[in-house]
């Protein structure tokens, strides 16, 4: 079921290019204008999961908003596959799945589906098979002719994923997907990006779960006021060079004994602990930005 | 399932009625099953009321009557529809964050509002549509009892000649169902998708729902005095500020009053299908004015 | 870029107002030269409506307050409260002063309801109440004569102004009757009524009014049986006794003895 994307040499080399991006939001009768984002520039190639993370206010969701033409921006630019954002035509790559979506509750799952893929230009069977797939790819296929009013806050996002993939996007944009979900129903969406992400499908994912965009981001942005922190692969940031981290999954005792086992005669290495991997994403992240409402 | 990634994105129309259309018919579901139709039932209600529960006086008075309440009925309904539902559609689906979802697909913001305000009139259509032929099956039954029972009495007083009978079925098929009703009906469709797009600027304006609908009635309201604002604005006088308040007013406001050739029609005039056709290119005017300047507003809105 | 959208939704619609203005007037204009508009609600009709039918009738809803308060003016009528069935009546006749039969009942509550009941009244004085049946038909005639402003020869207003004349005033005026019946018949009405003109015009006894009664009279009785009323029957001979019509020329004794042949050819009303 799942294949490896081919890259077609015709694509732009990259998926989202944002390039100093300010947003200032002008206040409303005499309030003061407010920057939300300031001289924000980053890249996202295609077939990589970015996680954008910092903390509440921090800007994020402004640039996502600017990535989907939803607000324009004050200086510089975003673009998508090299459409700039502002062109309509450019959402044709792009699905979005906004925090706690919220959709129209009178509808059932699959009439959802159905009205978003008739607002990409789907019709016909292909939009039923399309809307069928993607009921089964999110597990909705026993709740598709229940109204949207009565979903649980899981199957809300799952329903918001199927919605933000009906029309093949080349491009995902998740805002907090796995908010308000619980632990089940959080690794399922987790199990779903990575199998997407097999499929060639570009990320761009914001959450405060560090841990699980720990898991699936290939590189990740911190933002703090506005501004970028910190960037790069994961690896690269939260790695520390001289130690090496090896997770062994369904390693028996014995076979947890002969790997101490090489390091004890060892010299020169040594092992420094052996256990359940970490968050250390959630420590950098603690580390590099202003909690709003802290002084600059 | 399908996999593999297209690598041309499908091809993008700047306008699409299948998108505007699957929009409209999204906006009319959503009413529908908000119950809105509800409505509908007590329409019905008030028109076999008014046929049938006041006492029984002379045959114009009695089908005067009845049209004179079930188009005050339908009048109200369309109104209440245009506004309430109009101003229920855009800031709840800004407040809800619909609009994200929506927006952030291929949907230019022009069509996103074409769509919903074609969703409210059809939802007026359609309702106007089954009150009119509900009103013109119960105004036929209504006018064939009367006649019936004119006839009667004509013969218990002897004077059953042929050419009283006829006076008695001219008089009453005069006030009785004509052309002339639906012509009346179209009017109140036009003055309702003229104040429907008004609503639809102001929730573009607004943020609220609550705010849009009171605005929204205080300029149905004063649309309808704006042919008093302007013929005061028309006559000699010195320049005052009363004056010029009017003509501020009256620029403002659409003039709602020239729809209400339904009175006419309800006394048993009909309106020139010339007249009619001027009539609804001034509702044309007016809805793609104010669905104009919605969009000049609305495109530039951030959300 | 964002001003410039802003401040142009502003310059259209200030724009395509002042268009508008002066097309809306010349549209409306001509909707109330034809017919099909009202003129605004008058400042009498728009105190006795209170603030909320005043904006009801504003708001399209003109023809359903006007039968409201011709609904109030009935159940008052039923009270036999006839200053408030004139108010109310009044601001029937002026919400829509073309529905013509808001003033043929505005006039009939008070010249016949109105004047008869106080007529009636045992309870006043004599000289009170023929002061009062006197008013109130003066009354009819009056609202009738302002029904006719808006609706200039309408056959039933005039039908009903000429019947008060003839039949509702103390000193009843034929020479006016017979004018009211007369523009009827010419506007639509039925031929009835240019006999009843000519038996007002009978009642005259003057040499001109005479002719014109015979002229009518003779012509319908030439027309054959079925025209030959009562009246006619009645009447002729002493018409031709009074203008000395030559035996010849008269109608035929025999005939003369047998009026009641007649039938009763008493019209309904035809709609104008």
């Amino acid at each position: 079921m799942i294949e490896e994307k081919k890259q077609s040499k015709s694509e732009s080399p990259k998926a989202v290019s944002v390039e100093n991006l300010t947003k200032i939001f002008q206040g409303a009768m005499g309030r003061k204008p407010l920057t939300a984002v300031r001289e924000l520039s980053f890249n996202v190639a295609p077939g990589e999961v970015y996680g954008l993370i910092g903390p509440n206010g921090c800007g994020k969701s402004t640039t996502m908003k600017v990535m989907l033409g939803l607000l324009k921006p004050t200086v510089g630019s975003a673009s998508v596959f090299g459409h700039d954002s502002d062109a309509v035509a450019s959402r044709h790559d792009v699905g979005f799945l906004p925090e706690n979506p919220y959709f129209y509750k009178h509808l059932t799952g699959r009439e959802t589906l159905r009205f978003f893929g008739k607002l990409c230009g789907l019709g016909g069977s292909e939009l039923r098979d399309r809307a069928d797939a993607m009921l089964d790819l999110t597990g909705l296929k026993n709740a598709a002719d229940r109204r949207v009013g009565g979903y649980s806050k899981g199957m809300l996002q799952r329903i918001g994923l199927a919605q933000a993939l009906i029309h093949e996007p080349r491009l995902l944009i998740l805002d907090e997907p796995t908010a308000g979900v619980d632990p089940a129903g959080s690794r399922r969406i987790r199990d779903l990006i990575l199998e997407l992400k097999a499929r060639g499908i570009t990320f761009v994912v914001t959450s405060h779960l560090l841990e699980q965009m720990q898991e699936v981001c290939d590189r990740v942005g911190i933002m703090s006021q506005g501004r970028m922190v910190r960037e790069g692969r994961l690896e690269d940031l939260i790695s520390v060079e001289n130690q090496t981290e090896i997770i062994i999954e369904g390693a028996s005792a014995e076979q947890l004994a002969q790997v101490r086992a090489i390091f004890a005669g060892s010299s020169g290495a040594k092992i420094m602990s052996l256990g359940k991997p970490r968050t250390t994403l959630e420590r950098l992240f603690l580390e590099t930005t202003v909690q709003t409402g802290d002084e600059e | 399932m399908s996999s593999t990634l297209k690598s041309s994105p499908r091809k993008y129309r700047a306008f699409s009625p299948a998108r505007v259309w699957a929009l409209a018919t999204n906006t009319v579901t959503q009413l529908v099953r908000m119950k809105i139709l509800f409505l509908l039932l007590l329409f019905v209600v008030i028109v076999v009321a008014a046929a049938f529960a006041f006492p029984t006086r002379s045959p114009e008075q009695q089908l005067k009557l009845l049209k004179d309440v079930v188009f005050g009925a339908l009048q109200v309904f369309s109104i209440v529809m245009a506004i309430s539902a109009t101003a229920l559609l855009l800031p709840r689906d800004v407040e809800d964050r619909t609009l994200y979802t929506i927006l952030s697909k291929p949907v230019p913001r022009h069509e996103y509002l074409v769509g919903k305000l074609l969703g409210v009139l059809l939802l007026i259509g359609g309702g106007l549509l089954f009150m009119d032929v509900f009103f013109s099956g119960v105004l036929w039954l209504k006018q064939t009892m009367i006649t019936a029972a004119n006839i009667e009495a004509l013969k218990s007083e002897q004077s059953d000649t042929p050419e009283n009978i006829a006076a008695v079925r001219a008089l009453i098929a005069h006030q009785g169902l004509t052309w002339n009703l639906h012509a009346g009906v179209w009017c109140v469709f036009l003055k309702a998708a003229v104040v429907a797009s008004l609503a639809l600027l102001m929730s573009c304006i607004a943020t609220s729902t609550l705010f849009t609908i009171l605005v929204s009635f205080c300029f149905t309201i004063a649309g309808q005095g704006q042919g008093l604002l302007r013929s005061f604005v028309f006559k000699s006088l010195p320049v005052t500020w009363k004056k010029i308040c009017s003509f501020v007013l009256a620029l403002l406001l659409p003039d709602l009053g020239l729809f209400d050739q339904v009175q006419a029609v309800i006394e048993g005039n009909s309106i020139p299908l010339a007249t009619l056709a001027e009539t609804t290119g001034f509702a044309a005017a007016y809805v793609v004015l104010y669905a104009g300047v919605a969009h000049l507003i609305f495109s530039e809105k951030e959300l | 870029m964002k001003l410039n959208r802003k401040a142009a939704a502003v310059i259209l619609f200030v724009v395509a107002g002042a268009v508008k203005l002066p097309l809306e007037e010349r549209f409306s204009n001509k909707l109330r030269a034809s017919g099909l508009l009202q003129m605004p609600v008058g400042m009498e009709a728009r105190e006795s409506l209170g603030q909320m039918g005043f904006a009801a009738s504003l708001g399209g809803l003109r023809s359903l307050v006007a039968s409201i308060t011709y609904l109030q003016a009935y159940s008052a009528f039923e009270d036999t409260d006839w200053g408030k069935v004139d108010s109310l009546m009044t601001v029937t006749t002026r919400l829509q002063p073309r529905e013509v039969s808001y003033w043929d009942e505005a006039s009939w509550h008070q010249a016949y309801n109105a004047a008869s009941s106080y007529q009636r009244d045992d309870k006043l004085r004599a000289a009170l109440r023929s002061k009062l049946y006197r008013d109130h038909v003066e009354r009819g005639v009056e609202i009738l004569q302002e029904g006719l402003r808006f609706l200039p020869d309408n056959p039933k207003l005039l039908i009903k102004l000429g019947t008060i004349y003839a039949e509702r005033l103390q000193q009843p005026q034929p020479r006016k009757a017979a004018e009211m019946f007369l523009r009827a018949f010419q506007n639509g009405a039925n031929n009835f009524y240019e006999r009843r003109a000519a038996y007002e015009l009978f009642k005259l006894n003057e040499h001109e009014t005479d002719l014109q009664a015979y002229e009518i009279m003779k012509r319908y009785y030439d027309q054959g049986m079925k025209m030959k009323s009562s009246t006619i029957m009645h009447n002729l001979p002493i018409l031709e006794e009074r203008l000395g019509i030559p035996p010849e020329q008269r109608v035929k004794a025999q005939e003369r003895d047998d009026p009641l042949k007649a039938p009763n050819v008493q019209p309904r009303l035809p709609q104008s």
